[in-house]
C-alpha cells in the first residue's frame, strides 16, 4: 500500500483521477481506519488529506455559514457561529460518537461515509445544506440529493467534498433535535430527527424535517413538511403528522431495534421535536 | 508476501522527537506500542469504542487506534508517561491513586490522558462535564464514580496551585 | 495480638501499591512484554457453529516466508484432556469436562480454534491464516437448550448426551406447601449471554528458558493451569511455568485457559518466544460467556406474607463445551430459593450443551441469574399481598442459625435486615416525575458465596519473610485481577508486623517461585490467601516478639510491634528497633520466614444429583436499591440512584471495598439494561464494543455504598468477600423499580427500551 499526503486540492484531484478505485481518501480516519483494520477495504493507495491546510474553517457571510470539509465534529460542536446560526448542527455534533472520536471525525467524513444514521446529516437536511463537491469542476449538490443508499452517495471516485454551506437559520426559526440511542454516549442512532420551523404565531410558514436511521439513507420527511407548511398548527394536525410519518419511512430491523420500534419512535420523536418548536 | 512500503515518520513523543519507518496501515497506537516502546498506550478494542489508547495529539485527546501513524507525522503526542512521573507526579495521577480510581488499571492511561485534555481546556469542570469528557473511555471495574471524583479533586488542586503562584 | 488491639492499617482507605505503577504507566501487562526474536501467534477460528472438518490444508501457509509454525489438532501431543480449575482434589461427579485444544473432526461453535500460526510479524501471521484452507461440511446445529434436551436433538459432542448435569434440591413437600399458600405467583424468566468485557483482551507470551522450561507469562486468574498445559504437551508438570501478570480485568473470563496452551504449543514447536494477543472481536467471539438461563419459578405465600413454598426449574445453556457449567449450575441450585425461610422447596436444574459459544464463570457465578428470578417473584408477592417490598422480605429473611433449602446452616451473621433498612433510608425522597418520565424504585436482596465449594478441598499458601533491614517480603501465588488482591495481603502483613505498608514487597503469581495460593475466582483470595498470609505473618511476629522479649527482659505478652519497633505496651518506654531484633534472630539461626497453609473446611458431597448439606464456607449478604426514570414513550431507562448495602464482615481496605461494590453495581446495571451477546443460530451478532454495550460514564448514577461490618466473616479479621456478591441483586432491583414506575414487569434481561414499549402496549391493550 502506498501513502500520499497531497499539499493542495489540485494535487488531491489529480491523485484521485489517477488512482480511481484503487485509492481511498482519508481525513479524520474514524470510518476508514476500522475498515482497513477489518480488511473491509483494501486500497492500493491512501490519500491522506488530514493535514491539508485551508480546508478546516467555519466562516460566515450574510446569509450562509461555510464549513470546510476537514472541520472536526468537536469544532462544529463548539463553534459560536454554528451555535448561533445553526444550533441544530451543534446539538447533533455534540452527540456524535464520543469526545475522542469527535476530535478526529470530520464533517465531510461523516457525510461521505453515507451511513443512514449519520449524525450530522440529519440536522443538515433540516437546514437545507449544500454540499460543495470538487471534482473535475466544482458543483453544488443540495444535501437531500447527496445520499443515494446505505453507505452510498453521489460522490464519484474522483470527487471529494470541499465545503458544506449551511443557510443561516432565520433568527425567528425554531429548531429541535432528538437522537434516540441505546446509551447516552457512544450510541448509534436508533432514530434521530431534526426539525426547523418558521412560524407566525401558530401558523407554520416553513417546515423542514430531517430523519436518521429510518431509511436506507438519511431523509427529509417531505410529506410531513407539506402537511405543516402554510397551515395553522393544531393539536389535530400534529397528531396527524405523527401518524403519517410511519408511511414516509422505511426502517430496517437490526440488532439495535426492530423496524416496528423504529417506526413508532419516529412518531414519538416527531411529537417531541414539534412540541419543542411550538412551545 | 508483498512487503508493504514504508515511510519515514517523525513524532514528538512527550517532548522528545522520535523517528520510525512505518507502513501506511499502521495506526499511531501500533507505532507507539510496537516501534517506540510506549506500551503505556493500551489497546482495548482497536476501533475507537473504548478509549484505552487515548493520547493527546496536538493537545487534544484522541484514540490512537483511530489515527494512522503517518497522520500524526510532525505532531506532538503526549501519553500517560508524558503527563507525570513518579518523581514529578501530575495532580491527576496523585488523585487517581489516592481516590481509588484505579483498579485493574487498564483504562487508567486513557482516562488520565483524556482528563488532562479536559483540564487543559476547562480548569473548572462540573461533574457533568467530567462525565461527558470521559464518556469515550470505558471502565469495567470502577463504575466511574471514583474516577470522576479523582478528576474533580485534581482540578481543584491545579486551580489552587495556579492561584498560589499568582 | 489480641482482638482488642487497635488496628493501624486494616480498615483504612490506603491507596494500593499497584495503583502507583498503574498511574504512571509502569505496569507491564501481558501484551506489554517482548523478547528478542519473538514470533507472533494467531489463531484460525471456525466460521461455522456446527460443521464437519473434511480437510485442513496448511501447505500454502507453511510456505509463506516468515511463517515458523502452522499447527492443527494432529500436532498437539495431547489434544484432549479434562478441564480443571486449579483444584488438586479429584471430585468426579461430572465436574470435569472435555478440554480440547484444537478442533479435530468437527467444529462445535463459531470461533472454535482450528489451527495456530507463529510468524516473524503479526501481518505475516494474519496472512498465513488466510492461506490455510479448511473444507467444512456444515451440519445442523442446535441453539436452544430446551430443544437440545429433547431425545431426538442432534448431539453437540459425539458420544455424550446434551444434558450435562441434572441437579435437584428438595426440602419438605412443595405440593403441600402450595396447598397452604393463599397466593401463588408463577413466571418464566430469561437472562442472556453476557461478555466479561474486561478492557484488556486475552494475551500472553511464552518462551523456553535456559533450563528448557516452557515459561508462559499471561493474563490469567488461574496460574495453576500450568498442570493442564503440561498435560497438553505431555511434559512433567515441573517443566511448565506460568507467571501471572497484573490482569486488566478478569470477572471470571480469564478463569478458563485462554491463550496459554496455544502459546505453549507454538513456543514448544518453534523454540522461539511467541506472543499472542486476541483482538477484541476474537475475544468476544471465542471466550466464555455468562450462562443464559431459562427459569420457571413458582412461589407461594400466606396472605400475611409468609412464604410457604418455592418450586423452580432452571435450564442453563452451556454452549458447546462443558467448562464450568456444572459448577455454575450448582451455585444456582444453592442460591435458587434465595436467602429466605421457605418450608417447602423443590428446584430442578439442568445445564445443556448447544452449538452456541461456550459459557463458564462470570462474576456472580450462577447467583445473579436466579436472584433476578427469586427477587422478581418476591416483588410480585409484595404487590399481591399488599405489603411493602421491604416488609415481605424482612419477614422472610433467614437468620443466623437457620438453614438454606439445601440444609446448609448459616453459621455466621445474616445482615439482611440491616442492609434492607439502610437501603430504604438511603433512597430518600422520591425524585419527581417530569414529562414522559415515570419514576420508580425497587429493592432486591441477594446472597453470594465466597470461597470455593467445600468438596473441592480448597487450600492457599503464603510465604512471609523479614529481611535484615526490617523490610518484609510476601510470596504468594495469587493473581491480582484489579480487585486489590495483592495489596490486601500487604495491608494484613503490615498490620501484624508493625511496619508501614511501603516496607512490604509482594511477589505474586509465579508457579515456580511463589507458593500456590489457588485461583483468583470465587471471591476467595481475601478469605483464603488473606488467612494464609495472616497465619504466616503471625508466625514471623511470634519469633520476633519472643526474641525481643529475651533481649528486653520483658514478658512477650506485653510487647507490640509498631512503626518498625518492638515496644512495651505497658508504657515503660522500653523498645528495640525491629531490624535489631531481626539481626539477633538471624545470628541465632532462627527462621525469619514462615509459609502457612490455610485450609477451607473440607467436606465431601454425598451425591451430586441431590444437593445437600454444607456446600460453601460462608455467604455475603446484601441489598440493592434503585430509583429509575422510565420514559414511557421510548422505553429508555435511566438509573437515577443505585444504593448498595453489604455486610462485608470487615473492610480490610475501605477504598478497595467501595471500589468493588461501585464497580459491581455498574456491572450489574449493564446486565440489567444494555448488555447482551446476541447469537443468531450460533453466530455472534455483537462482535465488538459498538454492538456490545457497556455503560459509559454518562449512563451511570453515583453508586452509594453503605457498609455493614459485622466482623462475622470467615476471612482475616472477620472479613467477607465482596467482589462477586456486589453484582448479584442489581438486575432485580432495577426491574422492580421499573415495575414500580410503569406497572409492567419485564421477565427477560436486558430491559431494552423496545421490551418496555412492547410491554406497555400489551398492558394498554388489555385495558
Amino acid at each position: 500500500m502506498e501513502y500520499i499526503r497531497p499539499q493542495n486540492l489540485k494535487e488531491i484531484l489529480h491523485l484521485m483521477k489517477q488512482w480511481k478505485k484503487k485509492a481511498t481518501l482519508i481525513a479524520g480516519g474514524t470510518n476508514v481506519i476500522p475498515d482497513l483494520r477489518a480488511r473491509a477495504i483494501r486500497p492500493e493507495v491512501l490519500i491522506d488529506i488530514s493535514q491539508l491546510k485551508g480546508l478546516s474553517y467555519i466562516k460566515e457571510d450574510k446569509k450562509k455559514i461555510h464549513i470546510g470539509a476537514l472541520t472536526t465534529v468537536s469544532e462544529l460542536a463548539s463553534s459560536k457561529i454554528i451555535q448561533k446560526w445553526a444550533p441544530l448542527l451543534s446539538e447533533a455534533a455534540n452527540q456524535l460518537g464520543n469526545p475522542l472520536v469527535r476530535n478526529r471525525a470530520t464533517i465531510a467524513g461523516n457525510l461521505a461515509d453515507g451511513s443512514p444514521a449519520a449524525d450530522t446529516a440529519v440536522p443538515l437536511l433540516a437546514l437545507e445544506a449544500i454540499i460543495v463537491i470538487q471534482g473535475g469542476k466544482e458543483k453544488q449538490v443540495p444535501i437531500h440529493q447527496f445520499f443515494v443508499g446505505p453507505n452510498q452517495t453521489v460522490l464519484k471516485r474522483d470527487e471529494m467534498i470541499k465545503e458544506v454551506i449551511v443557510p443561516k437559520c432565520n433568527p425567528n426559526a425554531k429548531t429541535a433535535y432528538f437522537k434516540l440511542g441505546l446509551r447516552n454516549s457512544m450510541a448509534v442512532s436508533v432514530v434521530s430527527i431534526a426539525v426547523l420551523m418558521e412560524m407566525e404565531k401558530t401558523f407554520c410558514k416553513k417546515a423542514r424535517i430531517g430523519c436518521g436511521a429510518v431509511a436506507p439513507k438519511p431523509i427529509r420527511a417531505y410529506r410531513i413538511e407539506e402537511m405543516l407548511e402554510n397551515h395553522e398548527l393544531t393539536e389535530r394536525l400534529l397528531r396527524a403528522c405523527c401518524e403519517t410519518i410511519g408511511k414516509e419511512i422505511s426502517p430496517i430491523s437490526d440488532i439495535r431495534a426492530s423496524k416496528e420500534y423504529r417506526t413508532e419512535m419516529a412518531s414519538v420523536l416527531l411529537k417531541r421535536v414539534m412540541k419543542r418548536v411550538t412551545q | 508476501m508483498k512487503v508493504s512500503k514504508t515511510y519515514p515518520l517523525k513524532l514528538n513523543v512527550n517532548g522528545e522527537w522520535k523517528k520510525a519507518e512505518v507502513t501506511p496501515r499502521e495506526t499511531l497506537l501500533h507505532v507507539m506500542r510496537e516501534r517506540l516502546s510506549h506500551t503505556e498506550v493500551k489497546e482495548g478494542c482497536g476501533k475507537g469504542d473504548c478509549g484505552a489508547c487515548a493520547v493527546l495529539l496536538d493537545g487534544k485527546p484522541v484514540n490512537a487506534c483511530l489515527t494512522l501513524a503517518l497522520q500524526a507525522d510532525g505532531q506532538r503526542v503526549v501519553t500517560l508517561k508524558g503527563i507525570g512521573t513518579p518523581d514529578k507526579p501530575h495532580p491527576l495521577q496523585e488523585s487517581f491513586i489516592k481516590k481509588g480510581a484505579i483498579q485493574c488499571g487498564f483504562c487508567s492511561a486513557g482516562m488520565i490522558v483524556t482528563a488532562k485534555g479536559l483540564l487543559d481546556k476547562n480548569p473548572k469542570p462540573s461533574r457533568e462535564e467530567i462525565g461527558k469528557a470521559i464518556s469515550g473511555n470505558l471502565c469495567r471495574c470502577t463504575g466511574y464514580k471514583k474516577i470522576i471524583e479523582a478528576i474533580e479533586e485534581a482540578a481543584l488542586k491545579l486551580r489552587r496551585t495556579k492561584n498560589d503562584r499568582r | 495480638m489480641n482482638e482488642k488491639t487497635e488496628l493501624r492499617i486494616i480498615g483504612k482507605p490506603i491507596p494500593r501499591h499497584d495503583a502507583w505503577e498503574k498511574a504512571f504507566g509502569l505496569t507491564c501487562y501481558a501484551a506489554d512484554f517482548s523478547l528478542p526474536g519473538m514470533l507472533y501467534g494467531k489463531v484460525l477460528r471456525s466460521n461455522y457453529p456446527s460443521a464437519r472438518i473434511l480437510s485442513v490444508n496448511t501447505s500454502r501457509a507453511e510456505r509463506l516466508k516468515g511463517v515458523k509454525a502452522v499447527l492443527t489438532a494432529k500436532d498437539v501431543p495431547r489434544n484432549e484432556s479434562v478441564t480443571r480449575f486449579g483444584q488438586t482434589h479429584v471430585v468426579g461427579g461430572g465436574f470435569e469436562g472435555l478440554y480440547r485444544v484444537l478442533a479435530d473432526r468437527k467444529v462445535h461453535f463459531m470461533g472454535e480454534a482450528v489451527a495456530l500460526v507463529a510468524a516473524e510479524a503479526e501481518e505475516i501471521a494474519e496472512k498465513a491464516l488466510e492461506l490455510i484452507r479448511v473444507d467444512y461440511e456444515p451440519l445442523p446445529g442446535i441453539f436452544d437448550p430446551i430443544e437440545a434436551m429433547k431425545p431426538d436433538a442432534p448431539l453437540v459432542q459425539e458420544g455424550r448426551p446434551n444434558i450435562i448435569t441434572h441437579y435437584e434440591v428438595v426440602k419438605g413437600d412443595v405440593k403441600m406447601g402450595f396447598s397452604e399458600a393463599d397466593i401463588i405467583v408463577e413466571n418464566t424468566y430469561r437472562v442472556p449471554f453476557v461478555d466479561h468485557a474486561y478492557l484488556e483482551p486475552e494475551s500472553g507470551m511464552a518462551w523456553i528458558d535456559e533450563d528448557g522450561v516452557i515459561t508462559i507469562r499471561v493474563s490469567t486468574q488461574v496460574i495453576e493451569h500450568f498442570r493442564g498445559i503440561a498435560d497438553v504437551l505431555n511434559l512433567p508438570h515441573n517443566r511448565v511455568r506460568v507467571i501471572g501478570t497484573y490482569v486488566g480485568g478478569g470477572f471470571g473470563g480469564k478463569e478458563d485457559i485462554t491463550v496459554e496452551a496455544f502459546l505453549a504449543l507454538l513456543t514448544y514447536k518453534t523454540g522461539r518466544p511467541v506472543k499472542l494477543t486476541y483482538t477484541r472481536e476474537e475475544s468476544i467471539l471465542s471466550h466464555s460467556k455468562r450462562h443464559p438461563y431459562v427459569m420457571i419459578y413458582k412461589t407461594g405465600a400466606k396472605k400475611d406474607g409468609r412464604l410457604t413454598a418455592l418450586e423452580a426449574k432452571l435450564v442453563s445453556d452451556a454452549g458447546a463445551y462443558v467448562y464450568l457449567s456444572p459448577w455454575v449450575l450448582l451455585y444456582s441450585m444453592v442460591n435458587a430459593a434465595g436467602p429466605y425461610r421457605i418450608p417447602h422447596v423443590k428446584v430442578d436444574g439442568y445445564t445443556v450443551l448447544t452449538n452456541n459459544t461456550f459459557t463458564s464463570a462470570n462474576r456472580g457465578f450462577g447467583a445473579p441469574q436466579v436472584c433476578f428470578a427469586y427477587e422478581s417473584q418476591m416483588d410480585e408477592l409484595a404487590r399481591r399481598t399488599g405489603l411493602e417490598p421491604e416488609k415481605i422480605r424482612m419477614m422472610n429473611y433467614l437468620e443466623k442459625g437457620e438453614a438454606l433449602a439445601t440444609g446448609q446452616i448459616l453459621e455466621r451473621h445474616v445482615a439482611l435486615q440491616e442492609t434492607t433498612e439502610k437501603v430504604i433510608e438511603a433512597l430518600e425522597e422520591r425524585t419527581l416525575p417530569s414529562g414522559q418520565m415515570r419514576i420508580g424504585r425497587g429493592i432486591a436482596s441477594g446472597m453470594t458465596s465466597y470461597g470455593r465449594m467445600v468438596f473441592l478441598h480448597d487450600t492457599s499458601r503464603s510465604h512471609v519473610s523479614i529481611e535484615m533491614d526490617g523490610s518484609v517480603t510476601i510470596r504468594a501465588g495469587i493473581q491480582d485481577i484489579g480487585g486489590g488482591q495483592a495489596s490486601s495481603l500487604c495491608q494484613i502483613t503490615a498490620e501484624i508486623l508493625g511496619v508501614p505498608i511501603e516496607d512490604i514487597k509482594i511477589y505474586i503469581a509465579d508457579t515456580a517461585l511463589t507458593p500456590f495460593a489457588g485461583t483468583t475466582t470465587a471471591t476467595r483470595q481475601l478469605y483464603m490467601s488473606g488467612n494464609a498470609t495472616l497465619m504466616a505473618a503471625l508466625e514471623v511476629r511470634k519469633v520476633l516478639v519472643h526474641k525481643a522479649a529475651g533481649m528486653l527482659g520483658i514478658d512477650p505478652e506485653s510487647l507490640d510491634l509498631v512503626d518498625r519497633e518492638v515496644i512495651d505496651k505497658e508504657g515503660t518506654g522500653k523498645s528495640l528497633p525491629l531490624k535489631e531484633v531481626v539481626r539477633a534472630c538471624a545470628s541465632d539461626g532462627v527462621p525469619l520466614y514462615h509459609v502457612a497453609l490455610f485450609k477451607a473446611p473440607f467436606r465431601n458431597i454425598a451425591q451430586f444429583e441431590r444437593i445437600e448439606g454444607q456446600v460453601f464456607p460462608d455467604f455475603t449478604f446484601g441489598t440493592h436499591g434503585a430509583e429509575v426514570a422510565v420514559d414511557e414513550e421510548t422505553g429508555r431507562i435511566q438509573v437515577l440512584k443505585l444504593i448498595s448495602s453489604f455486610d462485608v464482615g470487615r473492610a480490610i481496605n475501605r477504598l478497595s471495598v467501595e471500589g468493588q461494590i461501585e464497580g459491581g453495581a455498574i456491572y450489574g446495571m449493564g446486565y440489567s439494561l444494555t448488555e447482551e451477546v446476541i447469537l443468531n443460530q450460533g453466530i455472534t451478532m455483537t462482535p465488538s464494543f459498538s454492538e456490545y454495550l457497556l455503560p459509559t460514564s454518562m449512563d451511570v448514577p453515583d453508586v452509594e455504598t453503605i457498609l455493614i461490618e459485622s466482623g462475622d466473616g470467615v476471612g482475616p479479621f472477620g472479613a467477607k468477600g465482596v467482589g462477586e456478591p456486589s453484582v448479584c441483586s442489581v438486575a432485580p432491583a432495577i426491574a422492580n423499580a421499573v415495575f414500580n414506575a410503569i406497572g409492567v414487569r419485564i421477565y427477560d434481561l436486558p430491559l431494552t427500551p423496545e421490551k418496555i414499549v412492547k410491554a406497555l402496549k400489551e398492558k394498554k391493550d388489555m385495558g
